[in-house]
Order: structure tokens, then sequence, then C-alpha cells
């Protein structure tokens, strides 16, 4: 028993000498921090919590994803030209119509003995390539009005308030249709609140108020008058009937291709003359393409021609009623033009400086 | 002596390898890194490992090979007129045109060989070559006739004609005959009942259009209900209209 007890405090005599020993390199301060930054590492990793995702209908998932889109622009010219009198329309270019043609073949559908709407309202779908003078660079949405010789009920309601000084203008301005004509006491009004300008969509204005307008501005925001929008300037008449009975219209770029454009306007009613609609076409093309870029190319790419109820979209040739590309002496004479207008306006010019 | 007239025709008679097929194994190579210039009236230095290292400019086994011309014998369905040049893709002109016999090679003796003679040209059975493919297409397809329900109409020809042109198929109002009794309307009696007219396409083919009559109205209550893919479905004739006539009409069916 003795000698059991004896070989046990030798081993644990031993065993203090080997832990003396591992003290001999590792202190306990070491130990601590160690210990530390261990238990920081610790803390440090985040637990990745993995969410079950269950199943997600095809039409609700993220559509920016892996999707690969068909481009908006249509080339067809590597398809044949027709030659025999009756073809499959599929196999070929699609035919071009003039508008006198797309005309009589939207009457024709919206006859009385076929679907008997021959009142329907003749759409324009206009497709622009909105590349920019570089790849990377677009034209933005914009919104304008195309002012239109022959005029349809577009069945809108357009407000129009039109600030001028002078008795001479404010004739002019009744006898133009506008909603409410007035001066400086109409501006008192408005800082008052007893007139409300968000009932107007449209503001114009004479420059000789202008000094006095300038008390709106916080008030009106984008919508003051400026010589850019055509919504400032000496010749009020015409511009209340443009704003009136003008086509208002906006060009919208295509949520997942940047370079594709669309415009959807109404030019009138198929009753119309076809001389009339035809005109009217052209004026809103001429419209649309006083925004296109400086670089070479189409802007506008392709028109169609609609008509509700029918589904048939009938291609017209826009290149009859404005320039296919970009030209540049054209650009130039243009700009030309408007220096020598703009010193005869110096008002104006100063308005458009104060507005952007 | 015999022998050896046994021997040279032995060697004239020789058989060729007859699975003689062109194989483009070319492949356009750069060196990734040039070796350098040696001085004149030296030998070139020697060239290292690295010079060996090559990258691929062309591989002519994946090039697009240009298209084939060749003549063709008779008349074909889509490509051509006898003794036309047709220019295709030449996997096309192998296997569709050369293959079948339907066409030679380019050479001058093949086009005086099978351009059209006097006789041939008077005789004309095709007007195009796309104009039987046209026939086969109108043939197929049951055209919905879209008429008022509410507004009294006659059928006429350019009726059939916008559409067509809804069904996507474009045409003249000059190359369509209708049944020759008249067809009124709005009857409801006559609602989804058959009726055939005649499309002639360059005053040659003709086609046989089946045509059925669907009424519609303005109002959308007013309209009838949506038969699904009504098309497919059995229809009656119209009245007897049209049917016997057109049978006998039928040139191309």
């Amino acid at each position: 028993m003795l000698s059991l007890l004896s070989t046990m405090r030798t081993l644990v005599v031993r065993q203090q000498a080997g832990e003396a020993l591992r003290c001999l390199h590792l202190t306990a301060v070491a130990e601590a921090a160690r210990k530390g930054t261990r238990e920081k590492a610790r803390k440090k990793k985040v637990k990745v919590e993995v969410k079950k995702v269950g199943f997600i209908p095809h039409n609700q998932r993220d559509k920016k994803i892996n999707v690969k889109r068909a481009d908006k622009h249509v080339d067809d010219s590597w398809k044949q030209v027709p030659k025999d009198d009756v073809y499959v329309g599929r196999y070929y270019r699609w035919p071009v119509y003039t508008v006198a043609e797309a005309i009589q073949c939207h009457r024709e559908t919206h006859h009385p003995s076929m679907y008997n709407v021959p009142n329907a309202p003749l759409n324009v779908e206009i497709e622009l390539n909105m590349q920019g003078e570089k790849a990377t660079r677009f034209v933005d949405n914009f919104q304008r009005m195309a002012m239109i010789p022959h005029k349809f009920h577009h069945g809108e309601e357009r407000k129009i308030i039109v600030f001028t000084k002078g008795n001479e203008e404010i004739a002019e301005a009744r006898g133009a249709g506008a909603s409410l004509v007035g001066g400086v006491e109409l501006i008192k009004d408005i800082t008052g609140g007893e007139l409300l300008l968000s009932d107007y969509q449209f503001i114009i204005a004479h420059p000789n108020i202008l000094a006095e307008l300038v008390a709106l501005r916080g008030l009106m925001k984008r919508k003051f008058p400026n010589p850019k929008s055509e919504t400032l300037g000496t010749n009020l008449a015409e511009m209340i009937v443009k704003f009136s009975n003008g086509i208002a219209y906006s060009a919208a770029k295509d949520e997942y291709q940047q370079n594709f454009g669309l415009i959807t306007a109404s030019v009138g009613t198929l009753d119309m003359d076809a001389q009339h609609l035809e005109e009217n076409v052209r004026f809103l093309l001429q419209d649309v393409n006083t925004m296109r870029p400086k670089r070479d190319g189409r802007f506008i790419t392709r028109v169609l021609l609609k008509s509700a109820p029918s589904s048939e979209q009938l291609k017209i040739d826009p290149f009859v009623y404005i320039s296919e590309l970009y030209d540049k002496s054209a650009a130039k004479s243009s700009r030309d033009a408007k220096k020598e207008v703009a010193p005869a306006e110096p008002q104006a010019a100063a308005a458009a400086a104060a507005a952007n | 002596m015999l022998k050896n007239i046994c021997v040279t025709q032995l060697n004239l008679l020789r058989r060729a390898p007859s699975l003689q097929q062109q194989v483009r194994t070319t492949f356009v190579l750069k060196r990734k890194y040039e070796p350098l210039l040696h001085k004149t009236n030296e030998k070139p230095r020697r060239m290292r490992a690295k010079h060996f290292i090559y990258e691929l400019v062309e591989d002519t086994l994946v090039k697009k090979r240009p298209n084939m011309e060749v003549v063709l014998k008779t008349f074909v369905e889509g490509v051509g007129d006898k003794g036309d040049i047709v220019s295709m893709k030449p996997n096309f002109v192998y296997n569709k045109l050369l293959l079948p016999g339907l066409a030679t090679y380019k050479t001058p003796e093949s086009i005086a060989k099978y351009s059209k003679t006097e006789a041939e040209k008077s005789a004309v059975q095709h007007s195009s070559a796309y104009a039987q493919r046209t026939v086969n297409m109108l043939g197929s397809i049951v055209l919905a006739v879209v008429m008022n329900k509410d507004e009294p109409w006659v059928l006429e020809p350019w009726h059939i004609k916008a559409s067509l042109r809804k069904a996507g198929f474009h045409c003249k109002e000059e190359c369509i005959r209708l049944p020759k009794e008249r067809i009124e309307g709005p009857d409801l009696k006559k609602e989804n009942k058959e009726f055939c007219c005649t499309i002639t396409i360059n005053k040659l083919e003709q086609a046989t259009l089946r045509c059925r009559i669907h009424h519609w109205s303005t109002d959308p209550s007013e309209r009838l209900p949506y038969v699904l893919e009504h098309w497919k479905l059995p229809a009656e004739p119209l009245l007897n209209v049209g049917q016997p006539e057109t049978e006998s009409t039928q040139k191309n069916a």
C-alpha cells in the first residue's frame, strides 16, 4: 500500500515537472491573448442562413436576369421582294404602302359591311433608333406637341392659361381660344392662392410680361414658358392653336433595349380626307425629326399605320416627308437661322437662359 | 508481247479511289514569338522551343463556304425554271439539286444545253418559282371572312382581299373570283358556312380558297360567342353555293 502511494507521488511529481517545462515556452498572458483572438474570430463569423425559396411562378420571376430578348428593330431586308401578284406575306419583305393606300386598306376593313367603324382613329407608330452621338449614349425620352394643319377631335381636355400685357394681345389670345387670359392681376391671384396653376396643362406667355412672371417660377417649375418648348413668343394666336389642336406625343425608350424608342400618336380619324391625314402625318414626322441626334444613320426606323379594332399594321415610307440621313449642312443652316432670330428677340433669349 | 499488253491494260484500267473527298485540314497559324533576325551571310539563329508556339488565325473547316452556281435542268419549285442559273448554299445544291439530277454545274456547255427553246418558252407551265407554294398554302387554309352582323352587305372580291390581307396573304382584287351566286347578309344561317372562291396567280395558276363567313358586331355585347379553333372544325357548305363550280375549275389541287 505504501509502495503504491510512493509510486503515485513520483508520478504526480513528474507530471508537475512536465507542466513546468511547457510553461517555459507559453506564458499565461500569451494564452489569454490567443483565447481572445479566437473568440473574436468566432464572433466575426456570421452564420449564413440558407433561406429556402419555394417555387416562383415563371411570370413573377425577376425579368432582368439571363433573358435573351429579340432585337426590336426589325430588319427584313434579307428577304425577297415579291414578284408574283399573289404571295404569302411571311416569305417576303413587308409591303410599303403610300399613306393614301394604307388609309384605303383601313377603310376597307372598317367599312360598314365589315367592322362598321368608319370613324375609327388612325394611329401612327413611329419606331426610333434612340442611339445618341456615341454608341453608349442615348436620346432622352421626350414629350412634344406637333402642330398639325387639319385639326380633329382628340378627346383630351386641354386648358391653356396665357399671360400677357396689352389689350391687343389679350383680345388675340381670347379669340384663339385660350381658357384664361390675363396679366399682372392674374399673377397676383396665383401668388395669393386664389387660382391653381395645376388646373392648366399648358402655360403660354408673351415676352412683355416676363419680368413679372419670374415671381411664378417656383410654382411653374418645368412648365415655365421658354422659347425652346415654344411656350414663349410674340405670336400668341399660333401658339394657342398649336397647343389646343396639336398632337401630343411622347417617345419612350424600351425598358430592356435602350436604343429602341416608340411613339404612338393619333393623327386623325379614318373618315377625314386622305390628303388631310397625310398632311398631319407629314407634320408629325417633321416634328419628330427635329429631335434627331447629331449622328449618321437613321433616326426614324419604321412607321406603321394602325387602326383599332383591326390588328393590321401597314408600313409606310417616312422618307418621302423627311430626309433619311443626317444632313450636316441642313443642321448648320438651321443653327445659323436661329442665330439670326436670336438678336431680334433678346428678351426671349434671356428668358430661355433664366428657364434653363 | 502479250504479257506486256496485259500489263499496260492493267495499268490503264487501274481502279481509282472511289472515296475521294475534299478534306479541309488547312489551319492558318501565326508564331506567338517571332524569331530574331540574323546577320547577312550568316546562318540563321537556332530556334528555341518558344518559337514553335503558334496562334490560330483561321480554321478553314469552320469557314463559311461561298454560294454555288448551278444550271437547272427542269423546273424546281421554290428555286427556278429550266435553264435558270441559280446561286445557292453548297449543301443545298449538292443534296437537293445535283444528287437528284435536277441541276448541273455551271459551264458554258450546260448553259447552252439546258437553255429554254422557243417552243418551251411559249408553253409556260409555271409563272414563277414560288407560285406553286402559294397555291398549296392557299389550298390549306380556311379563310375567316368577318362580315357585319347589323348592316346589310353583299359579298364582293375586296372583302376577300381585305380578309386575306389580315391573314397575311397579299393579292389584287382582279385575281379573286367569287362563286356565281350572290352571297348576301347579314344572315345568321350563313354563319360558319363554307364556300370556295378561286384565286388566280399571275393569270396562270389557280388556287381554291375555302372561306367561312363569320358575323361580327361593333357592339361587344352583341357579338357571337367565340368558338375556339373554329377552322379545325368541319363546316357545312353555304347553301350549296359554289361547290361544283369550283371543283371543275380546280386545276392545281
